[in-house]
């Protein structure tokens, strides 16, 4: 009999593990996701998520376990990593060279969807965070990956630029790109297509029900 | 242009608009070398002076207020070049790394940071031993400026390993002015009346005010001396370099890697 059709992942992790010292972050987390998944792993603060975020885009290096992405990756780190000196456009400039790009008509369409094409010129010390942010989030997205780490990608956006990341992150996920969330919120979970929850190390499919959600208060900027 | 020449050429490009856009440190080359030049001019008085030139092993008897100038001008320049470059480094350590995840090759940002500081360094040498021949005549100026730059390279060197070292930027700030000042101090016979003992050779500012001395008050070119002070910045970027890889390892698999490289758009 042959094998069921089992489609291509696009992120796979398997029994990560890591600790700091005495104390164990991560016991094991694994899961799969295919391609056009828009995925949400939440967690109380200091459950592991940011950690393993840096493992999965090889920042931070697992103590055990592997993991394995197919295609572009792109990653947006929990704080703005900028450089205060640079313009938003030279922040561009600075990416294409680095994801050898031939243009950067993506980076603009992100501009004009988030709304900051007007600071182009600004050196990024003066602007706000949110605005900052935004920078944050255009350079993981203007190559185009096929697979997306975000972590807390909308601290500091207003309301509107919040419901434009949504749209934003629909749209790729609707395009084939594999995107994870990290939040300590369990927010708008039903924009989510699968959610895990980061509890005691590892990684569980979850289901918000009626109770308190991991994180002290839900809006885009809790942080 | 090809992809390498336009990595190295953007990286290289804002390299130097990072010197530029540091206020703190312009304010310091513009003002603060000929503040400090003209007040030892002014304080400092004209005794003679001995110096035990070891390039050549000859005793000098030198004018103590010129000797005094060039020290500080040594020291001026070790500041703010040292300052110049853990500044850098500090700052944009996050984001380099950031830039290596995305693709960037490390060796064109290290290299870039490299010729932006020896530019830099060149100027404010240039400036500085442009004040001194307002006040005086150094037998040989272009040498003279040559022993200021290379102590502020090795300077530049001992800046890019604490910042790539230390997590703290006064800390950074601290030990550069500390060593820079006690360096000077140590070098110089007017502070150190036992600057003939044996060991101050080991310390970064030897070479570098051995030339500077030379080219101030004799006909002696040192060139031995010359390589001293870019020895220290090779062993000080080599320290930061080794720093810097560890900091901005990719540590996902060669193959995750190979897969992501080959789906470049």
């Amino acid at each position: 009999m042959a094998a069921p059709y089992a489609p291509p992942h696009a992120l796979r992790v398997s029994a990560v593990h890591k600790s700091y010292g005495a104390r164990r972050v991560l016991r094991g987390v694994s899961f799969d996701l295919g391609p056009g998944t828009l995925a949400g792993i939440v967690g109380e603060n200091g459950a592991g998520k940011t950690t393993l975020l840096r493992i999965l885009c090889g920042q931070t290096a697992a103590d055990a376990g592997a993991v394995e992405h197919r295609g572009r990756l792109g990653y947006c780190p929990q704080e703005t990593v900028l450089n205060d000196f640079l313009t938003v456009a030279q922040h561009l400039r600075y990416f294409q060279v680095a994801y050898g790009l031939s243009g950067l008509r993506r980076a603009e369409e992100l501009m004009e969807e988030l709304h900051f094409s007007e600071y182009r010129h600004s050196r990024v010390a003066v602007l706000s965070g949110g605005t900052r942010q935004k920078l944050n989030l255009t350079l993981a997205l203007m190559h185009d990956p096929q697979v997306l780490l975000l972590d807390e990608p909308y601290q500091g956006f207003d309301w509107e630029t919040y419901l434009r990341f949504w749209g934003v992150a629909a749209r790729l996920r609707d395009r084939g790109c594999c995107i994870v969330v990290v939040s300590h919120l369990a927010w708008d979970t039903e924009r989510l297509d699968r959610l895990y929850r980061l509890h005691d190390g590892v990684a569980a499919r979850w289901q918000p029900g009626p109770g308190p959600a991991p994180g002290p208060a839900p809006g885009p900027g809790g942080g | 242009m090809d992809a390498p020449g336009r990595r190295f050429a953007t990286a290289s490009s804002f390299a130097l608009l990072e010197h530029t856009r540091n206020r703190f440190a312009l304010v310091l080359v513009v003002f603060y070398i000929p503040f400090w030049l003209t007040m030892e001019h002014w304080f400092v008085a004209s005794a003679p002076t001995g110096f035990l030139l070891r390039a050549t092993g000859r005793h000098l008897t030198v004018d103590g207020n010129r000797l005094t100038m060039v020290s500080g001008a040594l020291n001026a320049v070790t500041l703010i070049v040292g300052f110049m470059m853990f500044m850098t480094t500090f700052k944009s350590l996050a984001f380099d790394r950031r830039l290596v995840l995305a693709g960037y090759p490390r060796i064109c940002l290290l290299v870039a940071k490299v010729g932006a500081m020896l530019l830099a360094a060149a100027l404010i040498s240039a400036y500085a031993t442009a004040v001194i021949c307002w006040y005086w005549d150094p037998v040989r100026p272009w040498l003279l400026m040559a022993g200021v730059f290379t102590a502020g390279v090795g300077y530049g060197g001992i800046g890019i390993l604490l910042g790539a070292f230390l997590r703290n930027e006064l800390a950074g700030l601290f030990v550069i002015i500390m060593t820079s000042l006690l360096d000077t101090m140590l070098q110089n016979p007017i502070s150190n009346p036992g600057a003939t003992k044996g060991g101050v050779q080991f310390l970064p500012e030897y070479g570098p005010t051995q030339v500077s001395v030379a080219a101030g008050f004799s006909d002696a070119t040192p060139y031995e001396h010359l390589l001293l002070g870019p020895v220290w910045f090779a062993a000080m970027w080599l320290l930061g370099t080794a720093a810097f890889h560890l900091r901005t390892r990719d540590h996902r698999p060669a193959a995750g890697r190979a897969l992501s490289a080959a789906a470049r758009p």
